[in-house]
């Protein structure tokens, strides 16, 4: 690990001041950033903690069920909130799914999605929540949709000195799930994880999403097979016909870990559960 | 059952409180003052001659102390590629310097110009013709080309008749197998027993196949690391973490050309071995190099990434295995041709092939192995050498018999294993071992006779053999006056072997385990003792403290002779005592009391010496039995239910037995199911725990062991060796699993869900 100063600001403003120089990295966590400087692969000059400001962390839930994640909510805390486990389902079980819960005491749902690995545990749970990502700076906040915050693998559209500050997720979902698919019960990467939330007005399918993890440059949404989901009940047919959408919608690679083939079969498989569970939970 | 009160019993460790207390000495916890810190310069192709290596801009660098190369090797003996390069981050020299960063940065510095060459790294690519050659050229004639140029040789040697008819239509004949001439050998092996044509002639079912079999790493917890300190007299000082301190220190003698005694060799707590801890090169002599050019001590850590780039793994295999049996279950033909990935040096356990016979009666066999280079690092031993390989290949493909034949695999096996009396190879008969006790016991724990599997679901059986080895080893034992025993030698503790050792002293000098402690020597103050490997030290270092207690033991009634005016055969050590045996009252004399009489008398204090060298062991034999259920849309596999069990001869410490179990069957299924050092075109490109994966305790349900003891005529109590067989069979057992679960035969290791998908797909899934 290269030396590097070390800074603990009080405030946003001040964090963002700093943030904006170059060569510097936020430490929310430090279990994506400590791994990267101990590798070389950061050698950030300042490293910029985000533990003393308050404010950052906790899981607030509004009257009409919308709910408020601070980007420095520790994923442990995510897993583990009531009201994400009722009206969120699938981003709870993407919390469950990273590394250990040594891992997820330490880790934040802020650095996960900041991060942006195409393969992140929360960000499938995310895309079907909707979620709106506050972000701040020293030039004020700004709101962008979470399907609109990644541009390629490791990146965002995040400028220097943006922070994000909490995610916001309006509607709750009756039924959601994530699967991950996976060799290793625990410990493991997603080789892609798939999220499925729906609502359900007399058995008919309403605001169905689908979020995939791992397939594509970045994490997306596959919304054709949501279109032919919405509006309809859901019969086998139509299940084996969104998984074969969702799968069309997938742009996976070759890596060691498994061929883009397989990537392609798993989406289509995991969409039809993942669908078939969030229905039955709706 | 026995009358024994130590031995059989379990007890704690002898190092459990510092283990858990962090109070252990790892290697990487040695910090002579003044340390420097090495780093190896490592190459960046994997196959290049080396045309200049240009160390000034790093030699100019503050902080650096020392650069070597293999200019610093005085007896020239391999430790850095001089002019050729063999594999991806083979070591090209090596720097020390005052601070970790220092090194590193030297050596990114240092200029290498290389003249890069085509590469293999496929075994099967290897040896054709259109390879590139490592070594030379390697060729070697394959099983069928061999046996004819025998022929031919043989008749031309034949000066009095002539046979040129009979050789040119051997010659012809020769033709007949253009693919067998193989390149980049390194090593080969061959046996045979019967007639295998004929065998094969008699069979009513025969079946063969190919398995693949990845190169795995040992993956111990502690990456190799060693501190050296040469001092200005001469004498080396090497704090190793080995299994084999002497060894290492007769490898450095002979690397370095240093005489055996200027060399100390300090073992240090060991982060696991399996096997992988034997390397001298690796990290000790580039320390000592380091140390005697610095004039300071020297750290050579390894990084986890270098453990898998310049470690020493086990080998890879693919092994052609054809099988032959009768339709009433007798196996009568079994031929394997197996071609072991060696990587840049011989050595891989192409020998072990030969497990392919099982402990089976199979009339007719042949084997022929051969050990190939590839471009990667070398191999070295891992929990029973050869043997999960092998043993893969041949218990795989006694399932596919046993379906073909409609035998239940359990019966089948049974009905074919050896039994004592029965004739093995090199005019010898098998001992007593309880194969089939071994395998009845696994199947009676598991349920196998009424076995129920719902969809999906499936079992698997299978059992691997393994011989223990025997070494030299040297134990001293002294009783001191407050009754307390204490046990000094030079083995490293593996496995808790050190509490085995001392259950074994305290049993025969009846003491309590707790009034024994146990001292680990250097290699300047203990006596010799064999590496700690190859399930040896407790049959080895069990018999030799077994001979060094009688021998204090001896002491003790000669003393309470002396002491008591009796005769010594009118005498008994028990609990502690010294017993009359005839007295009445009772008397007797306390062991601590005698131990302070000794040193006022002309015999002088109690002291026992065991010394031993070898002697035949038994094999072994571990059996187990998986339930499996298969996710036939996502391939995943999980594992319902894994007994196992195994003849232990005789378990001195029933709990360190179990663990031995349970830890060789987890290393096989994680063997079985998903550890795989994967290479792509220039060499590993998994070097690390994110995409080298060994399972976590998630992974399984508790491992139910069952041990067998049929006791082992020389073994200490009976014990034989336990800590390799229980990896041998897992392998199998999971692919047999899987067969039973979904109907696909894997016989290209891991199971991975992408193969177990694309088997389901092409069986019509
Ligand atoms: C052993 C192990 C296992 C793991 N397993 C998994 C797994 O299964 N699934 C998975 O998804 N991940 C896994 N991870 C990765 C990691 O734990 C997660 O991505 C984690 O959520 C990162 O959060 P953090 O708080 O530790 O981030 P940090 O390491 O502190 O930061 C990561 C990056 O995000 C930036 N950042 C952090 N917070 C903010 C913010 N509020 N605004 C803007 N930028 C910010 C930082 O600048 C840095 O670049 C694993 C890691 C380890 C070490």
């Amino acid at each position: 690990m290269r030396n590097f100063e070390f800074f603990e600001p009080t405030t946003l403003a001040e964090a963002s001041r700093l943030f904006a120089q170059e060569h510097t990295q936020l430490l929310a966590g430090g279990t994506d950033l400590v791994i990267g400087m101990k590798a070389l692969t950061e050698a950030p000059q300042s490293v910029i903690s985000l533990q003393k400001i308050p404010g950052l962390a906790g899981v607030t839930t509004e009257s009409d069920n919308s709910i408020s994640v601070g980007a420095m909510t520790k994923v442990r805390a995510v897993e583990l909130s009531a009201d994400i486990q009722q009206h969120h389902t699938a981003l709870a079980e993407g919390a469950a799914e990273i590394g250990s819960i040594q891992i997820r005491n330490l880790a934040t749902i802020g650095g996960n999605i900041a991060h942006a690995s195409p393969a992140a545990d929360t960000v499938a749970g995310l895309l079907v929540a909707d979620a709106q990502v506050d972000i701040a700076s020293a030039d004020g906040e700004r709101t962008v949709s979470i399907d609109e915050l990644f541009t390629g693998p490791g990146q965002t559209v995040l400028a220097p000195g943006e922070i994000i500050t909490r995610f916001r997720l309006p509607s709750p979902a009756s039924g959601s799930h994530y699967i991950k698919h996976k060799i290793r019960e625990v410990m493991d990467l997603a080789f892609i994880g798939v999220a499925a939330a729906v609502n359900l007005n007399d058995g008919v399918i309403t605001d169905a999403r689908i979020g995939l993890a791992a397939v594509a440059p970045t994490p997306i949404r596959a919304t054709e097979a949501e279109n032919l989901l919405n509006g309809n009940q859901l019969t086998a047919e139509l299940l084996a016909q969104a998984g074969e959408a969702a799968a069309a919608a997938a742009s996976p690679i070759s890596d060691l870990r498994c061929s883009a083939e397989h990537r392609s079969e798993m989406v289509n498989v995991l969409t039809r559960r993942t669908v078939q569970e969030a229905v039955n939970r709706a | 059952m026995s009358d024994y009160t130590v031995v059989g019993q379990t007890v704690a460790r002898v190092d459990a409180v510092e283990k858990v207390t962090g109070a252990a000495q790892y290697g990487a916890d040695v910090h002579p003052p003044g340390m420097l810190y090495g780093k190896i310069v490592r190459s960046k192709q994997a196959h290049a001659n080396i045309l200049s290596i240009d160390t000034s801009e790093a030699e100019k660098l503050p902080g650096v102390k020392a650069i070597i190369t293999q200019d610093d090797v005085p007896s020239g003996r391999r430790v850095f590629a001089t002019d050729k390069i063999l594999y991806l981050g083979e070591p090209l020299a090596a720097v020390a310097a005052t601070d970790p960063d220092i090194a590193e940065e030297a050596a990114e510095l240092i200029k290498i110009e290389y003249e890069v060459l085509p590469v293999v790294q496929d075994v099967m690519e290897a040896i054709k013709p259109s390879a590139p050659r490592l070594h030379g050229d390697g060729t070697k004639d394959g099983p069928n080309r061999r046996e004819i140029a025998t022929q031919i040789r043989r008749l031309t040697r034949d000066k009095e008749n002539d046979h040129s008819d009979e050789i040119s239509k051997l010659e012809a004949e020769l033709e007949n197998y253009p693919d067998e001439v193989y390149y980049n050998i390194s090593a080969e092996s061959h046996s045979d027993a019967g007639d295998i044509e004929k065998g094969f002639a008699e069979c009513d079912v025969v079946v063969e196949d190919t398995y693949v079999i990845p190169r795995v790493h040992q993956t111990y917890m502690e990456p190799h690391v060693s501190v050296a300190s040469a001092d200005s007299s001469g004498k080396v000082t090497v704090w190793a973490s080995t299994q084999g301190p002497f060894a290492i220190r007769s490898g450095i003698a002979g690397t370095l050309g240093i005489p055996l005694t200027q060399i100390n060799v300090i073992g240090t707590t060991m982060g696991g071995g399996f096997g992988g801890r034997f390397g001298v090169i690796i990290t000790h002599v580039p320390a000592v190099l380091l140390s005697q050019k610095s004039g300071r001590p020297v750290r050579v850590q390894m990084t986890r990434e270098e453990e898998f780039t310049d470690g020493r793994p086990a080998p890879g295999c693919v092994i052609k295995l054809k099988t032959g049996a009768t339709n009433d279950g007798r196996i009568l033909a079994r031929q394997a041709l197996a071609f072991w990935d060696s990587g840049s040096v011989s050595g891989a356990s192409i020998g072990s092939t030969i497990r392919v016979r099982g402990v089976y009666k199979i009339p007719n066999l042949k084997v022929d192995a051969y050990g190939v280079h590839t471009n990667k690092s070398g191999t070295a031993a891992y929990r029973a050498p050869g043997a999960p390989q092998a043993i893969f290949a041949g218990e795989s493909q006694l399932d596919e018999i046993a379906e073909r034949i409609g035998m239940d695999p359990v019966k089948f096996r049974l009905m074919n294993m050896r039994e004592e009396g029965d004739p093995i190879p090199a005019g010898a008969t098998e001992p007593k071992v309880g194969y089939k006790e071994t395998l009845e016991a696994v199947a009676d724990a598991a349920g196998w006779w009424d076995r129920e599997a719902g969809e999906n679901q499936g079992w698997g059986v299978a059992v691997g053999d393994w011989t223990n080895g025997c070494g030299p080893g040297g134990v001293y034992v002294a009783v001191h006056e407050d009754g307390s025993v204490r046990i000094f030698h030079g083995s490293m503790d593996i496995t808790g072997t050190d509490t085995a050792i001392s259950q074994i002293i305290a049993e025969i000098l009846t003491v309590p385990y707790e009034s024994v402690t146990i001292r680990r020597g250097d290699t300047d103050s203990a006596p010799y003792s064999t590496g700690s490997g190859g399930s040896v030290v407790t049959f080895t270092m069990g018999n030799t403290a077994k001979l060094a207690a009688e021998d204090a033991h001896q002491r003790i009634l000669e003393l309470a002779s002396e002491r008591l005016n009796m005769n010594v055969d009118n005498l008994e050590l028990r609990d502690g005592e010294v017993h009359v045996v005839t007295a009445d009252p009772p008397k007797s004399i306390l062991l601590g009391e005698l131990a302070a009489y000794s040193l006022s008398t002309t015999g002088g204090p109690i002291v026992g010496k065991g010394s031993f060298a070898r002697q035949a062991s038994t094999p072994a034999l571990a059996a187990q039995i998986a339930k499996v259920e298969v996710d036939p849309d996502t391939g995943r596999t999980r594992v319902l239910k894994l007994v196992a069990s195994q003849d232990v001869g005789f378990a001195i410490n029933p709990m360190a037995v179990e663990g031995q179990i349970e830890g060789g069957t987890v290393q096989g299924y994680a063997w079985a199911m998903m550890e795989e050092m994967q290479y792509g075109e220039d060499g590993n490109i998994n070097p690390g725990f994110v995409d080298y994966r060994v399972p976590t305790s998630a992974d399984l349900p508790t491992v139910e062991s069952v041990i067998v003891e049929v006791p082992a005529p020389n073994g200490p109590y009976g014990a034989k060796g336990v800590g390799e067989p229980p990896i041998t069979p897992t392998l199998a057992t999971m692919a047999n699993a899987v067969k039973d679960a979904v109907g696909i035969r894997v016989t290209e290791l891991p199971i991975k869900p992408e193969k177990v998908v694309q088997a389901l797909q092409s069986n019509g899934h």
